[in-house]
């Protein structure tokens, strides 16, 4: 046994192996993500409220504090254990990834379980479980930890997969990253627009179902002080966060997917040939006849959206310009892109709505715009998971963008093994997000405590 | 050289793992012979506070290897793939059923059923992989190249059952430091009982292990005294233990069963080091570079004490016996359910 020599070649390994542990790693990353995207914005949320009751000692702060602890709470736990899975799926189905990068994603993967894991781990059980047993000061800095703690986290994470994206501060030793740069690798290029952008993402979707809670109890008359300043809080952090959003996402694809991952962009548009000027709405791709079986296109869009040539003559660039087997699929970079890009299209709807409303005074009684808001309850979440479906498969055929393909980056496992557990983890994953959503609905509709000094209205 | 003390902090994740989750993986193992509600509730209560920062020692333990020993975690990890892809199941399922019976003013049957038997399973995965692990792993070229069946074998089953026991070893002295009463004194008779069988199935995989793809190696003689000298210590320790189980007092068996897993797990090391991942892949042949090795010791490393003050703070904020102190509470509610339910009117300041 020698660390020298090249690792053993993939070229055995089954095609179905390979799609099967990509499909298990998409579900147990996807399901994972759904909490933290939550999470991480409601730490700063909690963190925000017990700060103003501790400012104005108003006790309708504590009773929002209360309610959304009992929420963070079920939904932090869920992110602990479906994340313990993802660290160890990097060896567990793509072992001679985890031997290849592990020089550099390991240490920045260790950096974010020491500063943010366990930090958020230390401090969550006194800020749940502590009211009554600690000073108030001391839990209002137990909050700011813990969403310390999370938005740490979003940073390395970040740095990692963003890493993989475009990979830097490295060098190639008989097939294994070695770090020559740190700063160059955690501050690669992609991490300064994608860390900023999927931040702003998760603060947004927080902010979604926050409002979605408070748009629930207006429309139903109950707990108003609670359901205003909830309500209120929400839409204007949206309406600050989301025009930052569109921009951010816009110079995400300008600065790096367009100039770094030709083939992604070429994915998202959905073209085949590089001689048209329309942006595609709807496609039914073949990808082993490099054509679109169904096209439904705006002619003249493409060009003025892609290239901002208001004349229509610029044309977008099509899979005919990228090598046939470095194409990636274009399913999930096409409708992962519009997933979030329509989410996002609602979701501003939603942010100038309020803006109107609350100029008008109208933002508590105009209960179709509560409705509208209820059911965009879970849209932050399906456009982050959207998004990260742009991003990763839009990445194939490689793992480490343009070093590492991702047949290369599988463990020689066999392909029974992994459907049965592909099988394992969709049943427990369904069960617990029924669990979770049912929970979820329960808190709702069982509503906040009442205020021991009752504010307004009932 | 920087290897070697990387090798150092994994083996301190994995003791700290086996020691803290040890204990609430064990009271999980307990609860499935308990058959009162209150009292299954009681030792779920005891676990709550504290699982997740216990639990997120097996998070850094998998990334200290991925990220100092990557050669070896990328061989090892395809090789237990089924016993450690059945822990994390029951790993998920444990962890909701302990959120989920907190926040029920009852105790759900299921969640506590779920929380036991998640526990049970975790354990006997955990054992499987130590068994798989020391048994030998196929790797051609750095890549595991063996089958998905090889962690089977009589003596992983061995290694199973070692695991549960001391896992519910150390719950029972857990529970009888923690709890009072009822709960307190059949933790200390079931302690006593499963010490029994504790101690000689551990000295039998002990010396089975001789005999697997990972032999002990105890050359040059100070290393043989010293692994000996950790042998006698864990017999000593577990022999405190028992008088603890027996007489108290209360933290005298919890006290004897750390002091015994630590001797154990360290002549572990003592006897196989340098192999990592049998019978081949050594410290040397899988460490990552030494810029990622410094970057670990220095950047991790310095959080380590951090971490072991939040773990700490985390005990101590909830020191003491568990008691069900009644009056700001409906009956049958517990602190932790409390402190996440809704209480409507009069709160507490």
């Amino acid at each position: 046994m020698t660390s020298a020599g090249p690792l053993l070649a993939a070229a055995d390994l089954s095609p179905d192996l390979i799609a099967m542990s990509r499909w298990q790693f998409a579900v147990t990353i996807a399901f994972h993500m759904t909490f933290p995207a939550i999470t991480v914005g409601l730490s700063v949320f909690l963190a925000a409220v017990y700060g103003a009751y501790l400012r104005t000692h108003k006790p309708v702060y504590l009773q929002i504090f209360r309610f959304w602890k009992r929420i963070f709470a079920v939904g932090f736990a869920l992110g602990v254990v479906a994340g313990t899975v993802i660290t160890f799926e990097f060896g567990l189905n793509w072992g001679p990834f985890a031997a290849a990068t592990g020089p550099i994603l390991g240490p920045i993967i260790g950096m974010e379980v020491v500063t943010a894991f366990f930090l958020e781990a230390g401090f969550i059980g006194v800020m749940l479980y502590g009211d009554g047993r600690v000073r108030e000061r001391t839990m209002f800095i137990c909050c700011c930890l813990v969403a310390l703690g999370t938005i740490l986290s979003t940073t390395w994470i970040l740095a990692a997969n963003s890493w993989m994206q475009t990979p830097a501060g490295y060098r190639m030793v008989n097939g294994q990253f070695q770090p020559t740069n740190w700063w160059h690798a955690i501050f690669n290029p992609s991490f300064p627009w994608r860390f900023p952008h999927m931040l702003l993402a998760v603060l947004i979707s927080a902010a979604f179902l926050v409002a979605g809670v408070g748009a629930y109890y207006l429309r139903a008359g109950r707990s108003l002080a609670f359901a205003r300043k909830t309500f209120s809080w929400s839409m204007g952090v949206i309406a600050i966060l989301l025009p930052m959003q569109l921009w951010l996402g816009d110079n995400v694809a300008g600065y790096y997917v367009g100039p770094d991952q030709p083939a992604k962009i070429v994915a998202i548009e959905g073209h085949r040939v590089s001689t048209q000027n329309s942006y595609l709405l709807f496609v039914v791709p073949d990808e082993k006849a490099n054509r679109n079986a169904v096209e439904i296109g705006v002619p003249w869009l493409g060009s003025a959206i892609g290239a901002k040539d208001l004349s229509g003559k610029s044309t977008t660039p099509g899979a005919d310009a990228v090598k046939p087997d470095l194409r990636a699929n274009v399913w999930g970079s096409f409708y992962g892109f519009r997933m979030m890009f329509y989410g996002s299209m609602f979701m501003f709807a939603a942010a100038m709505i309020a803006v109107v409303l609350r100029l008008r005074r109208r933002l508590y009684y105009a209960h179709w715009f509560h409705t509208f808001v209820m059911w965009l309850m879970p849209i932050g979440v399906i456009a982050i998971i959207g998004g990260w479906m742009t991003a990763e498969t839009g990445r194939q055929p490689w793992l480490v963008y343009g070093q590492l393909r991702t047949t290369d980056g599988a463990s020689h496992l066999a392909t029974g093994t992994v459907i049965a557990t592909f099988v394992g983890f969709l049943l427990i994953y369904l069960t617990m997000l029924a669990v979770w959503i049912g929970y979820v609905i329960r808190t709702v509709r069982s509503g906040p405590d009442t205020l021991e000094v009752p504010a307004d209205g009932r | 050289m920087a290897a070697d003390f990387w090798f150092g902090i994994i083996a301190l994740c994995l003791t700290m793992y086996v020691l803290l989750d040890g204990y609430d993986l064990g009271i999980g193992i307990l609860l499935l012979g308990e058959p009162n509600r209150e009292r299954r509730r009681s030792m779920i209560e005891i676990v709550a506070t504290a699982w997740d920062g216990n639990e997120s020692w097996i998070v850094l333990l998998g990334v200290s290897l991925w990220g100092g020993l990557p050669a070896a975690y990328g061989a090892m990890l395809p090789a237990l793939y089924l016993p450690l892809v059945i822990m994390l199941f029951s790993l998920i399922f444990r962890g909701v059923a302990i959120e989920m019976v907190s926040s029920s003013p009852r105790t759900p049957a299921v969640w506590s059923f779920a929380f036991g038997a998640g526990s049970l399973v975790a354990a006997v995965a955990q054992g499987f992989v130590i068994g798989g692990l020391l048994n030998g792993v196929r790797v051609e070229r750095q890549v595991f190249a063996g089958g998905t069946f090889d962690f089977f074998a009589p003596f992983s089953v061995f290694t199973a059952i070692s695991t549960v026991l001391v896992y519910a070893v150390a719950g029972a002295a857990y529970l009888q430091h923690k709890s009072e009463g009822a709960t307190e004194h059949r933790a200390a008779a079931s302690g006593r009982v499963l010490l029994v069988f504790a101690v000689p199935f551990v000295l039998i995989t002990a010396l089975w292990t001789g005999a697997t793809a990972a032999p002990l190696q105890l050359h040059p003689t100070a290393r043989g005294i010293a692994f000996w000298l950790l042998v006698v210590v864990a017999v000593v320790a577990a022999g405190a233990a028992w008088i603890g189980f027996a007489r108290g007092p209360d933290s005298l068996a919890f006290r004897g069963v750390v002091t015994a897993e630590i001797a154990g797990l360290v002549a572990l090391f003592v006897g196989i080091a340098p192999l990592v991942v049998p019978p081949d892949v050594t410290i040397d042949s899988a460490a990552a570079p030494s810029g990622a090795l410094t970057f670990l010791l220095i950047g991790v490393g310095i959080n380590i004490p951090l971490v072991f003050f939040y773990n700490w703070y985390a005990h101590h904020v909830f020191r003491g016996k568990y008691r069900l102190p009644a009056e700001h509470r409906p009956s049958g509610m517990t602190p932790v359910g409390a402190a996440i339910r809704p209480t409507k009117g009069g709160d507490r300041r």
